[in-house]
């Protein structure tokens, strides 16, 4: 058990030093965010000058409603690398290496969702810097981030433990990450993430309520705008967890199988 | 004290029905340095991966240390090191971090990391690299690197897949003095592949031979190739009357210890001999003293384990690196049995 740890997190360790030894990497994936608050909140400008949109979006700060989606959004790029990073691995030779080593099966698939978590909760800390930088105030305060940052990492760990899951049976990058391109892209534009469900046309909205990155942004978005909304933040966090548990252990059975021959 | 590896009955068909392994059984004692010797596809990566629990055997008994390795996988991994065909180096990463994670996956601690790793790269002649990015290592320290790696956690048996491929010929023979240094300074017992005759022949003590998943032969190399008999000598005759000297030729192949006498088109012969040809070229030049054929040249050729190769396989290694003379001998030698 101790090993599962220490194994875990040597296999986090690994990709958090390549992730902060990629200095242009590193850089465009904090600046990207800036981009995207900067672009998109000027873009939408018109909808929160107008009382009507003001009202459907919660807010007079587009920017405000939108952080969470970015916030999301960029997780969600990063926590799809755990499936890539793995491929890579495997293609290097590397993969093997691990599994000749004494080292708990497990760590390697939970290593990568680790690394993929601590990855993101950086981001999204400088998300939310900028954002505040940009203007936009959050609610519930330093309380308030931390969970936002805590639902940010479960929801990684839903989108890594997804990859690793596809990765155990595609064996190319450019496969795994064109069929998670395809899943991932329909699932943010379908979500509340950018654009409000009063907003939608109600086939729209229906997805959108049922869409998993709908559940975080709930809380997200609450924690940001509204303050402590115990009944959007606890149902979504809840299913956040659970859809996070199950990847966890869908990702590491996987992985698993794929591996025992 | 129980040898060091025991393969009873292993075979390895894998999951799409491939047998890659056919029922091999070998023993390698401790302190041997035992190799593997056969072309692509024979099964010789799929067996050391069996051996080190990386693949599941379909059926056989595998003993490291007298111990079952289906009982205790985790006590066999960490009393082995492997090095595997494909040099596994991660290089984004410094040559001190790779072997610094090596030595955290087999649950060393810091200091013992820092120390022994210090000892190895010092022996592979890594230690003023270290601090680099192996982006900037060659094939040759890479792969020099790897080993090292393998040799973090202190194994007793070291598993090499192929160990000097795609190497050129000055990294192969630094390469082959590290290993002997492992086995010579540590005892180590040594289990590799390759596929290169002349590797197996300088290195191991003993060699295996194997084929489409099967041991075609099993000894020290010498023995191998004692085994096949085959000098051969090469003679050019040249009879007064330039005719064939077919009454000396008879009387050769007459002599105890030849086998057979295969004539060239560039006008030699080659006489297969059991062993000691030198023994024979006095016996050859008597014959022709006798016969009226005089000798323009002759010479000795010692078997090689291209020769043992061709002649447990029936198959070249490689085109390129088989000889003339072992097919040659294998044709002689094939023709023997069928008389027989
Ligand atoms: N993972 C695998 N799945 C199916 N067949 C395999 C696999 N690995 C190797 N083989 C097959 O098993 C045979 C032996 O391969 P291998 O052990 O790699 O040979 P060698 O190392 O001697 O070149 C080959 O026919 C090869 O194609
Ligand atoms: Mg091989």
């Amino acid at each position: 058990m101790i090993y599962l740890l220490s194994d875990t997190w040597f296999v986090a360790w690994r990709e958090l030093l390549k992730f902060f030894r990629a200095r242009v990497r590193l850089v465009v994936s904090l600046i990207q965010p800036v981009v995207w608050l900067a672009f998109m909140g000027n873009m939408m400008r018109g909808l929160t000058s107008n009382p009507v949109t003001a009202k459907a979006l919660g807010t007079e700060n587009y920017l405000a409603f939108m952080t969470p989606g970015i916030i999301l959004m960029t997780v969600l790029f990063g926590g799809v690398f755990g499936g890539v990073s793995i491929v890579w691995d495997r293609r290097i030779g590397y993969l093997e290496k691990l599994l000749a080593a004494p080292i708990s099966r497990g760590a390697i698939p939970f290593g990568k969702m680790l690394a993929a978590m601590i990855q993101g909760a950086i981001q999204v800390v400088a998300i939310i810097i900028i954002a505040s930088l940009l203007g936009v105030r959050f609610q519930t305060g330093p309380a308030g981030i931390a969970l936002i940052v805590l639902i940010a990492m479960l929801f990684s760990t839903i989108l890594s433990g997804l990859s690793l899951a596809l990765s155990a049976s595609i064996k190319t990058m450019e496969t795994l990450m064109a069929i998670v391109n395809f899943v991932t892209l329909p699932l943010m534009f379908t979500s509340n993430a950018l654009f409000p469900l009063a907003a939608m046309p109600p086939w729209l909205a229906a997805i959108a309520k049922v869409n998993p990155v709908s559940y975080a942004v709930g809380p997200i978005r609450a924690l940001t705008l509204t303050g402590w909304n115990w009944e959007v933040i606890l149902p979504g966090l809840g299913v956040i967890l659970g859809l996070a548990l199950l990847a966890l252990l869908v990702a590491q059975y996987i992985f698993q199988r794929a591996t025992t021959e | 004290m129980p040898s060091a590896i025991e393969v009873y009955n292993l075979t390895k068909i894998y999951r799409g029905g491939v047998l890659a392994v056919d029922d091999i059984s070998f023993t390698v004692e401790r302190g041997e340095i035992f190799g593997f010797l056969g072309p692509n596809g024979a099964g010789k990566s799929t067996t050391i991966k069996v051996l080190i629990g990386l693949l599941k055997p379909t059926k056989g008994r595998l003993l490291i240390n007298g111990v079952d390795i289906a009982k205790r996988p985790g006590e066999i991994k960490r009393a082995t090191g492997y090095a595997a065909q494909e040099t596994a180096i991660d290089d984004r990463l410094t040559c001190m971090e790779n072997i610094y994670l090596q030595g955290r996956f087999y649950h060393l601690s810091k200091r013992e990391i820092l120390a022994r790793s210090a000892e190895v790269l010092k022996m592979f002649d890594l230690y003023d690299r270290r601090n680099d990015l192996t982006a900037t290592f060659s094939g040759g320290m890479l792969k020099r690197l790897d080993i090292a790696e393998a040799l973090i956690h202190r194994p007793q048996i070291l598993f090499l897949d192929e160990p000097t491929l795609g190497l050129d010929v000055q990294t192969r023979k630094t390469i082959w003095e590290y290993i002997k240094r492992l086995r010579e300074e540590q005892g180590m017992t040594i289990f590799l592949t390759t596929h290169y005759m002349e590797e197996a022949d300088v290195l191991c003590d003993r060699v295996a031979i194997i084929d489409r998943g099967k041991i075609k032969a099993l000894d020290r190399p010498e023995a191998l190739k004692a085994q096949i008999g085959g000098d051969i000598v090469i003679a050019r005759f040249s009879a007064l009357d330039g005719s064939i000297p077919q009454e000396a030729l008879e009387a050769i192949r007459g002599l105890p210890q030849v086998r057979g006498i295969e004539p060239k088109r560039d006008g030699a012969y080659w006489i297969v001999v059991n062993q000691d040809g030198d023994k024979l070229i006095p016996a050859i030049f008597s014959i022709c003293g006798q016969a009226g054929v005089s000798i323009e040249s002759i010479s000795l050729k010692k078997p090689s384990l291209d020769d043992v190769y061709l002649h447990f396989t029936g198959r070249e290694m490689r085109e390129e690196e088989a000889s003339a003379e072992a097919h040659i001998r294998a044709r002689i030698m094939r023709g023997r049995i069928r008389r027989r």
